[in-house]
């Protein structure tokens, strides 16, 4: 639907109407109305929508801010010298003396953005993004900070970001699931980063593992390659099914059931050709970096975040692996660089290009970034107190550098963001509030962000 | 649709009042409700009938009649074993004309091991049980497998509810005659153990109060539906549960051992239970291997020693290990202002929610948790709560709805009851039978208000469309397991061996998540199959099987496309489907397609074809060709197997 348009049409039906409602509102909860499901104890809020989907680029391992993004002249200049202020009381492992950036960092574009040798792409599109250089977490280990980032929570178990993201808006394109995760990290949380925890099952995400062809939505494939054979089953199961309706009478569950089939059949006919990447014309695979090593691989998952997300998939998330360099940093961080930097910065152009931009988040980032202190002489360690994501897109701010760490690189200090902050503003730019998005479950109402949450209007275009 | 229905808050907070005639309704004590006066008095069967009729009859509605005995028996077969029917067991049925076949029936059904299977996993939901941490780091629990089956074997041998919480609290501490009974008191405590931990946390202080939460909160929704965890940073802004109640709890699960190692990553206690003279070998083994190894030992003695090992090592079978807590020095905990364990109030001492027991205290001794004592506090008969939610659970799983619906909560925020006697009636007839769920079962299942008929009036299935008054059988899907045992059982592949794990890790190892493709494979019961968090199993996860993270009483039950997709398109399913047509072909040689559509709809749906059935089957198998008869009885199998008649419990 055009969010521009002056007049909408009349609604065809209760689904359309609340869909036209949730363009102006926020679609609160829409999906549980649909349903029946009163358990969104919520009303609409009052933002409008400026984004309709997300694609969250997901870092694993914890790429260092001060090597990528987050230039810090001190750290050369104090190269070997102790931290010249306190540790956090809580670390994952010790560190030893200030270790400086091995790269070298340039201003780009208008912006003046900086950005690190190891990303030439991304530095060349540093205008569209809107760079949030004060992130900070509660969590020093992969998994807790993996599960604060996806959940909300490195405590318990909790819907997931894109589940709740769902439940709130529901799907764009019912032939789909309306959250994939395309080759999750099995580990630091595995399920728990995709989980619908306590939320309906269907607002879980699907994931879908394995690499280039072999990418699939579990049980897409027919095993039966004639198509009007399956069609002559599903013809029959229809037949038995309408029969038992009529000696048993209407019930709301058991039609749907009989649905349900016909569209899994469309979503077997449909999937195939999102997933299949081999039509994307010869530019294409060649901006992405999907004709060569070594950023093939990750281009795929790029391009297939792109297909996915202009089919109507509200939550698509593409995780890139593995970047835990407590030691190797110059070679991994080099290598991994690489194999991210040019798929990531096509993704967001190309979008761009085909107008998607307007209305898609696109989210960088990782569970934390790393300790401008070093590990040996080649590593750093986790550091969930400052670090560096960015987003474009769906009414973020392009072309900006929103607060900043300390002289060192350590502690956000600046405009502190914190997950929850990210959390808030992500739901804003959908035309959620994130207060009133809640879940009854044991007892109380959930929300995606607890009791915090802070919308971040200095991003917000 | 089943989903989640939050009751209108209360007007104001009437609870917490614990010597004013106003509490809360479930925080006070059940008594025997007087058998309500009905106009049908034919109709009631059981005394609980007379609570049901009675609401039914306000209403100005009349009960549905008595389902046919076909649909009782798939009924009652898939709700107490999870499988269908065979033909035979069918037949039998509907062949015994005696005046108490049905209460037969039910015997026999309660008395095979299929029930325990069916019924424990019920309570393995409650218990969110897995076979691995999930969380931060999904280490496998090697031996959780042994609490499983625990719960299978409880669940089969009607062990008495009470004592079944008593164990699954407290049954490490509990005297026993010889290893056999310690040992299976010991497994019970499992139950506080496979909850999920982050386990790789820099700060131990958070990681074992967060699993003090985690225990509280499981606890008390498990046994008595009272959300204990909201008090841990304030008072319960609904429960009159205050935050001193909380840390009273608190201090009893911190004198709890969970973890022997706090560092990343951390380890949790196992008991080793293992036979004595079996220990004594194995510590004498480590005795000769440290001599062994010792430089000093000269060579020829080395080889004796080996020898000695070896022959010591002979026969050896593994420890005996339980997952499980044990008890730790005991500590007070101090209120933890907004849950933050760095600002801390005054310190409580360890004891039972005040706003439930009041002043009458357990006395707690100073060298022990205090878990005993809130295991027996919880299960003793006075409590106002425990038969209630138990009595509560079992209705909800026979009838797809509790009495109160929101049977993980029986507090503010959960459902009042639609039948408060009928609830209290059921939770004194349990304690009066000696906390036999059994007893439970044949009452609910002997009562006219289970054997109604799914074939009820439109103006009733209107008024209550979802069924609030129990005046009809509703139909509710199969769950995962299930569907999935069903399709097996039913083309000869089920393989019904009981009991063990698959899991090859070690303790404190990673998941392999590999071989969950090879543990799908497997043909036995889906109970037995390794439960991980990290990572489910498409198909399970496609047909609502909860997410084992979390305490589970009522499974969403969903109608979605990876439903259908998995029907259509998964191994399981064409195997099955491929495996049926053949055994149907073998048994059908002589016949043609409208009777081998009967046999197949017979054998998958327990009732006689119809006319239109069979004609169906003829022009269905006709499409194929003559080569092609395995595919098209194969393809006709799916389509039963995907049909609502199949998929649902009516």
């Amino acid at each position: 639907m055009n969010l521009c348009q002056d007049r909408l049409p009349v609604p065809a039906t209760r689904r359309a109407m609340l869909q036209q409602a949730g363009a102006g509102f926020g679609a609160l909860a829409l999906n549980a109305m649909l349903t029946g499901n009163g358990a969104a104890a919520s009303k609409p809020g009052p933002t409008t929508a400026r984004a309709k989907r997300v694609i969250f680029v997901f870092m694993h391992g914890g790429p260092s801010s001060v090597d990528l993004f987050d230039p810090k002249p001190l750290l050369k200049r104090d190269s070997g010298k102790p931290l010249p202020f306190k540790e956090p009381r809580i670390v994952s492992h010790k560190t030893g003396n200030l270790l400086p950036s091995p790269w070298k960092f340039a201003q780009h574009g208008e912006s003046g953005a900086q950005v690190s040798e190891l990303l030439p792409n991304i530095a060349s599109i540093a205008d569209d993004l809107c760079f949030i250089r004060s992130m900070h977490c509660s969590n020093s280990r992969h998994g807790g900070a993996l599960l604060e980032l996806h959940t909300g929570s490195d405590t318990f178990t909790r819907p997931a970001m894109g589940a709740w993201i769902n439940y709130g808006l529901g799907s764009e394109n019912d032939n789909l699931p309306g959250f994939i995760t395309i080759n999750p990290s099995g580990s630091h949380g595995g399920a728990g980063a995709w989980s619908p925890a306590f939320l309906p099952a269907k607002y879980g995400g699907t994931r879908i593992s394995g690499s280039g062809a072999n990418m699939k939505i579990p049980f897409i494939d027919s095993p039966i390659t004639k198509r009007e054979k399956q069609l002559q089953e599903i013809d029959l199961i229809k037949a038995f099914n309408r029969d038992h309706l009529a000696t048993h009478g209407t019930d709301p569950e058991l039609e749907s059931r009989i649905a349900s089939y016909e569209l899994a059949f469309r979503m077997q006919m449909e999937v195939p050709g999102i997933q299949d990447i081999s039509n994307e014309p010869a530019h294409i695979m060649k901006m992405y970096g999907a004709d060569q090593a070594p950023t093939k691989s990750f281009a795929e998952q790029c391009l297939m975040a792109r297909r996915f997300s202009e089919a109507g998939v509200r939550f698509v998330q593409i995780t890139h692996r593995y970047w835990d360099s407590h030691s190797n940093l110059r070679k991994e961080h080099k290598k991994l660089s690489a194999e991210m930097d040019q798929p990531v910065a096509a993704l967001i152009t190309d979008l761009k290009q085909r107008g998607l931009l307007e209305d898609t988040i696109v989210l960088w980032g990782s569970e934390f970034g790393r300790t401008p202190t070093a590990q040996g002489n080649d590593g750093r360690d986790h550091n969930p107190h400052g670090f560096t994501m960015f987003m474009a897109g769906g009414g973020t701010k392009p072309g900006i550098q929103y607060g900043s760490t300390d002289d060192y690189g350590y502690y956000a200090q600046d405009k502190p963001v914190h997950f929850h902050d990210l959390h808030a503003t992500i739901l804003h730019l959908l035309g959620i509030d994130h207060e009133q998005l809640t879940y009854r479950y044991a007892g109380r109402d959930f929300r995606l962000t607890d009791v915090h949450g802070r919308v971040v209007n200095d991003i917000i275009s | 649709m089943l989903t989640l229905q939050p009751g209108p808050l209360p007007a104001e907070n009437t609870g917490g009042d614990s010597g004013g005639g106003d509490r809360f309704w479930s925080f006070i004590r059940p008594s025997e409700p007087p058998q309500p006066g009905v106009k049908d008095g034919k109709w009631p069967r059981e005394p609980l009938d007379y609570f049901i009729l009675e609401e039914i009859e306000k209403a100005g509605l009349l009960p549905t009649r008595h389902a046919d005995r076909r649909s009782l028996v798939r009924r009652a077969y898939l709700d107490l074993h999870g499988l269908p029917p065979t033909t035979p067991q069918l037949q039998s049925f509907l062949e015994d004309q005696r005046p108490d076949a049905w209460q037969r029936l039910i015997d026999e059904l309660l008395a095979s091991p299929r029930y325990g299977e069916r019924w424990g996993r019920h309570w393995l939901d409650v218990a969110r049980y897995a076979d691995s941490n999930g969380m931060d780091e999904d280490i496998v629990h090697p031996v959780a497998y042994r609490y499983r089956d625990y719960v299978i074997a409880s669940f089969n041998d009607d062990k008495p509810f009470n004592r079944f919480i008593i164990e699954q609290l407290a049954g490490d501490l509990l005297p026993a005659d010889n290893l056999e009974q310690k040992r299976t008191q010991t497994l019970g405590v499992g139950f506080l153990s496979v909850g999920p931990k982050m386990l790789a946390c820099d700060d131990p202080d958070k990681m074992r109060r967060d699993i003090v939460d985690e225990q509280i909160d499981t606890t008390g929704r498990a046994f008595l539906g009272m959300t204990f965890g909201c008090a841990r940073c304030h008072d319960h802004k609904f429960d009159p549960v205050s935050i001193e109640d909380y840390y009273g709890l608190a201090g009893i699960f911190l004198s709890t051992k969970t973890l022997t190692k706090y560092s990343v990553v951390a380890q949790f206690h196992q008991h080793d239970l293992s036979e004595e003279k079996h220990t004594q070998r194995r510590s004498k083994i480590a005795d000769l291997e440290k001599h062994k190894a010792d430089k000093a030992t000269p060579g020829e003695e080395k080889k004796r020693i080996g020898e000695e090992i070896d022959r010591l090592r002979k026969d050896l079978p593994p420890a005996f290990e339980v997952m499980g807590v044990t008890e730790y020095p005991t500590k007070d905990a101090k209120v933890h202002l907004r849950g933050d364990y760095q600002t801390l109030g005054v310190l409580i001492p360890r004891r039972m929610p005040v706003a439930i027991a009041g002043k009458a205290q357990p006395k707690i001794p100073g060298d022990q948790s205090g878990r005993l004592q809130l295991a027996n506090w919880i299960a003793s008969p006075e409590h106002p709560l425990t038969a209630r939610v138990i009595a509560n659970r079992i209705w909800h799983w026979h009838f797809g709805r509790g009495i109160v619906t929101t049977p993980d909560n029986f507090g503010h925020l959960g459902q009042q009851p639609s039948h408060p006697s009928l609830l209290d009636h059921l939770a004194r007839r349990l304690i009066a039978s000696g906390w036999s769920i059994k007893h439970l079962h044949r009452a609910i299942m002997n009562s006219a208000t289970y054997r109604q008929s799914l074939l009820a009036d439109p103006v009733l299935k209107e008024t209550d469309p979802e069924n609030r008054l129990f005046a009809r059988w509703k139909a509710r899907r199969i769950e995962s397991e299930v569907l999935r045992d069903s399709i097996l059982f039913k083309s000869n592949r089920l393989d019904l061996t009981m009991g063990s794990s698959m899991l090859t890790e070690q303790s404190h190892k990673y998941v392999d998540r590999k071989k969950q493709a090879e543990y799908i494979k497997s043909m036995r019961r889906t109970i037995y199959l390794p439960v991980l968090r990290s990572s489910g199993y498409d198909g399970q996860k496609a047909f609502d099987f909860p997410d084992p993270a979390v305490i589970t009483g009522r499974r969403n039950v969903s109608s979605v496309t990876p439903q259908a997709l998995y029907l259509m398109n998964s191994e399981l399913v064409h195997k099955s489907s491929r495996a049926l047509a053949e055994i149907l072909l073998g048994d059908t040689r002589e016949a043609g397609n409208k009777d081998r559509a009967s046999w197949l709809i017979l054998h998958l749906l327990g009732r006689e074809a119809t006319t239109a059935e069979r004609e169906r089957g003829e022009i269905f198998a006709g499409a194929y060709g003559k080569d092609e008869n395995s595919a098209a009885w194969a393809a006709f199998t799916r389509a039963l197997f995907a049909t609502n008649e199949f998929l649902y419990i009516q």
